[in-house]
């Protein structure tokens, strides 16, 4: 055995060997175990959409509090929405050239932009619209910034804003993870009366004589480039290459519904 | 002689050996030292006598500093009073102000006014420094049995002068216990430390607590006040570099800033730091007597002058810090003391003459590199000189080992 | 094959042969991971669970191994063993496994795994090997625990998550150490410990490098 051992037989039957078991353990742990990974994963996506929108507590049931959130996938430019595949990933499409188109006024850093983008509708008990979730992303100071805005459903005002991802500087630029700084944008609007887009995010604190106070929120002291960064992130996204097309079309749905009939959105979507 | 005479027969008998409080001998030394020339001297071979001992050495550094400290001072003072007196901001409650207020008043015309309300501020960040300093120094000497060095003195009154006046009493010890037990002692105390102890306590200082150390709200002392520096000012594209050395090239705060003002001080910024001029007459003392390397402050300045105009040429429509002049690099920020008391710090900087001159470059280059090209920090000049003393045994190991190959090869070997 | 010497073997390594703060090995992770206590006790556990088992299945075929592959084998092993790791985390604690992010993979690199398996697996048998993997694991563990102890306590004000001390910016009293949540922190704190691990056990310093020559009597008389 022990003379053997160095030769070639032997280095062939010991790599098979080993590889064969290695293989199995790994693969039966991936098998096994992807349904679940799955879950976490789309529970982790949910839990976020959830907190931008003010409605998550810690240990709550993420699942039931979801089933009132339906995802819609909305064209950009048009503001229409449009079908995708459960699977649509936002992402994945920003880097297909065939999904997405290259920016060339690109204030939010973001280079390639998906012409489709998910949307997330909140409703009430009765089937009304509560709010609209909108997922975003910019360049910050060191990486790209992901989170979501959470609008009530007169497509302006904000009820929320929220980061899942992000490498900001810890203690200064993330402090954007501050719920207290977060509470900021809480009830300001992100158009002016003449439909303008106004929101913006200052250095310094808002001054309370302001005449603009309504579209401005603090900045966080010492952080002004990751500021500069969710600020143009923000205005990118409501803007006319971001949600305004579609933002515009609710709005007009809102005064049109004002008459009487609340339209109940009671086409099953993705849950 | 009166004291000397009572120190020899009334306290040091207590103190040398076999004396009630011989443990505490190193605290004795210290204070004595302090007050008077050793009396040991060296009992073995190669002995150069000079008028110059490592005491006289950092004597001449902390009184080559003095003018940046009292003009630092002022100005704290000075900054602090404009703001109240003419844009109705509130001194910050406290003792402070009610002492300034008894003795002194917030009169920005007056200098015993601006002096005084300076002083509140600079005094105790100055008590502290020392008060931190000396426990630690003092602690390692009782420890490891030797005296207590002068190193700290001058380490601590740099510490001091590149410090916001605003800043946390506690976050002062701090920083200098960081830089000294850090920085210093436990590479072996003064001599032996590859890092400048006063920079490193600020760094430490800068990363820990950046609210306090950074921003727009720091740099002067009164109530919720709020006003870019100079640098931020750059930063951001406010400064008019076509105003010329005396016209108005921007506004922070309400107040007007000139080249002139930057060269000459009168602008808010780390204590003392903010007059080119004050700081020049330092840096007169300190090469007359030849302990700053003039190589290496030369150097420093021709590698910032390189690159800004090297950034100048390049252009950028996005950052507007590649149009700043290196005039204004010279005056903004702490690009002159570090020039002058950082960078030269012998212990610290390269010690061959090739050696110095690269070591100057490359903080000159990196410091401009930082202030440009980096996003996160506007002032580069203490990360530059750290990074150039980590560099510089590396360079003078090359150049050492370049000198001793150019002499081999010229006998032929 | 004495008790005794299984005892060495599992507690040798926690201070008077630690791997980190002797051997300076598994540093990376111990700089990246040490944020919050609850991810340092994650990362703790999957090294101990990966070094134990890595050193138990090299040491059981540790007799088969033809020399010239045998680092590929231990890798092959200990890869298995961190995607394992990796994938369970993913399924039972997926907010852990996000925090930690590719930490986990690169358990693979840490140099504590490789080293022992080749240092003592490869000689020693099974259960031994993995004593001494638990042993190796847990030294590692101690000097993690201490650093993610001082980072989460002075970084954010915080014990696992709970408040501790309360930061200003929730409006308590606390400045938070912004320096203890980069991770140069980390050095220090290592230094810092291993600085007392060697006041401690003064046996654990090194040899000075070179030692400064003694100054010599005067010898004029040579001189001149």
């Amino acid at each position: 055995m022990a003379a053997d051992k160095e030769s070639v037989a032997n280095v062939v039957r010991v790599s098979v060997m080993v590889c064969l078991v290695c293989a199995i353990i790994v693969a039966t742990a991936s098998v096994s175990l992807r349904p679940l990974q799955q879950e976490n994963r789309m529970e982790y996506r949910q839990v976020n959409i959830l907190r931008a929108a003010g409605l998550y507590q810690p240990g709550m049931d993420v699942r039931t509090a979801f089933e009132r959130i339906e995802r819609r996938f909305v064209e950009l430019e048009s503001g229409e929405y449009v079908d995708r595949p459960e699977d649509y990933d936002q992402r994945r499409a920003a880097r297909d050239p065939q999904e997405s188109r290259a920016l060339s006024e690109d204030p939010a850093g973001i280079r390639r932009q998906a012409k489709v983008a998910e949307v997330f509708l909140l409703h009430d008990d009765d089937g009304r619209l509560e709010r609209v979730i909108l997922p975003m992303h910019g360049y910050g100071l060191w990486s790209t910034m992901y989170g979501f805005l959470a609008l009530e459903s007169d497509a302006n005002t904000i009820a929320g804003i929220g980061f899942y991802e992000h490498g900001e500087t810890p203690g200064l630029g993330g402090e954007i993870d501050n719920p207290r700084w977060q509470r900021n944008w809480e009830g300001k609007r992100l158009f002016d009366d003449s439909s303008d887009l106004a929101i913006r995010v200052i250095k310094g604190a808002v001054p309370d004589d302001a005449s603009e106070k309504e579209h401005m929120i603090d900045g966080i002291s010492g952080a002004t480039l990751t500021i500069n960064g969710v600020n143009a992130m923000v205005r990118f996204w409501a803007g006319e290459a971001g949600f305004r097309p579609y933002l515009d079309r609710m709005r007009e749905r809102n005064r049109a519904d004002a008459g009487g009939n609340p339209v109940a959105h009671t086409d099953a979507g993705w849950r | 002689m009166g004291l000397r005479q009572y120190i020899d027969t009334h306290i040091a008998p207590h103190f040398h050996k076999g004396g009630k409080l011989e443990r505490y001998y190193v605290f004795y030394e210290m204070f004595d030292t302090m007050l008077y020339s050793p009396d040991a001297t060296t009992r073995t071979t190669s002995h150069l006598r000079d008028g110059l001992d490592l005491k006289r050495v950092m004597m001449t550094v902390w009184f080559a500093a003095l003018p940046a400290l009292l003009f630092g001072m002022y100005n704290v003072g000075y900054q602090a009073n404009i703001q109240i007196a003419e844009f109705g901001y509130d001194p910050i409650p406290g003792w402070r102000t009610d002492f300034v207020a008894m003795f002194g008043g917030f009169d920005p015309a007056r200098l015993g006014s601006n002096l005084l309300h300076g002083a509140v501020y600079y005094v105790p960040i100055f008590a502290v420094t020392y008060l931190g300093g000396f426990i630690w120094e003092g602690l390692f000497a009782w420890k490891r049995g030797h005296e207590v060095n002068e190193g700290f003195f001058v380490t601590g009154i740099l510490f001091t002068l590149i410090l916001p006046p605003t800043i946390p009493l506690w976050q002062v010890f701090l920083g200098i216990s960081f830089g000294v037990v850090i920085g210093k002692e436990i590479f072996g105390g003064t001599g032996k430390n590859f890092l400048n102890p006063a920079l490193v306590g600020r760094a430490f200082l800068f990363f820990a607590y950046p609210a306090q150390m950074s921003g727009d709200s720091v740099w002067t002392a009164v109530d919720g006040f709020s006003g870019a520096t100079p640098l931020a000012m750059a930063a951001s594209g406010d400064l008019d570099y076509t105003a010329g050395l005396s016209g108005v090239a921007g506004t922070s705060a309400g107040v007007d800033l000139t080249w002139m003002q930057t060269a000459f001080g009168g602008i808010q910024g780390s204590i003392g730091e903010t007059s080119v001029a004050v700081i020049a007459i330092g840096a007169v003392v300190l090469l007359l007597t030849r302990i700053a390397s003039w190589r290496i402050m030369l150097s420093m300045l021709l590698g910032m002058i390189g690159t800004a105009a090297l950034f100048n040429w390049i252009g950028s429509d996005t950052n507007p810090m590649f149009d700043m002049p290196w005039y204004w690099h010279l005056t903004l920020g702490g690009f002159a003391f570090g020039l002058v008391f950082m960078a030269t710090d012998p212990v610290s900087a390269s010690m061959t003459n090739t050696g110095k001159w690269i070591f100057g470059i490359l903080i000159g280059v990196m410091v401009v590199l930082i202030r440009v090209v980096n996003p996160a920090f506007p002032e580069g000049v203490m990360l530059a000189i750290l990074f150039g003393n980590l560099c510089a045994p590396l360079i003078d190991w090359f150049v050492v080992r370049a000198n001793v190959r150019r002499r081999l090869s010229r006998r032929g070997a | 094959m004495t008790t005794a010497k299984a005892k060495s073997v599992l507690f040798e390594p926690i201070f008077n042969n630690n791997p980190i703060a002797l051997q300076i090995l598994g540093i990376c992770s111990a700089l990246a991971i040490t944020t919050t206590l609850e991810n340092t006790i994650t990362m703790c556990l999957a090294v101990i669970f990966v070094l134990t088992c890595a050193n138990f299945s090299i040491a059981l075929i540790r007799n088969l191994v033809p020399s010239n592959i045998r680092i590929i084998v231990q890798m092959t092993i200990i890869t298995s063993l961190v995607i394992l790791v990796d994938q369970v985390l993913q399924a039972y604690h997926y907010a852990l496994s996000r925090e930690l992010s590719v930490f986990v993979g690169l358990i693979i690199t840490n140099c504590i795994i490789l080293g022992r398996a080749e240092a003592f697996a490869m000689s020693n048998p099974p259960v031994m090997s993995a004593i001494d993997g638990f042993g190796n694991a847990l030294g590692y563990t101690v000097v993690l625990l201490f650093v993610g102890f001082c980072r989460e306590l002075f970084g954010s004000g915080t014990l696992f998550g709970i408040p501790v001390m309360l930061p200003t910016t929730e409006g308590g009293w606390y400045y938070t150490n912004g320096l203890m949540l980069l991770p140069p922190s980390a050095f220090f704190l290592i230094g810092v410990f291993i600085w007392a691990l060697r006041a401690w056990k003064p046996d654990q310093v090194e040899q000075d490098q070179f030692e400064i020559a003694p100054h010599t009597p005067a010898r004029t008389s040579q001189a001149f």
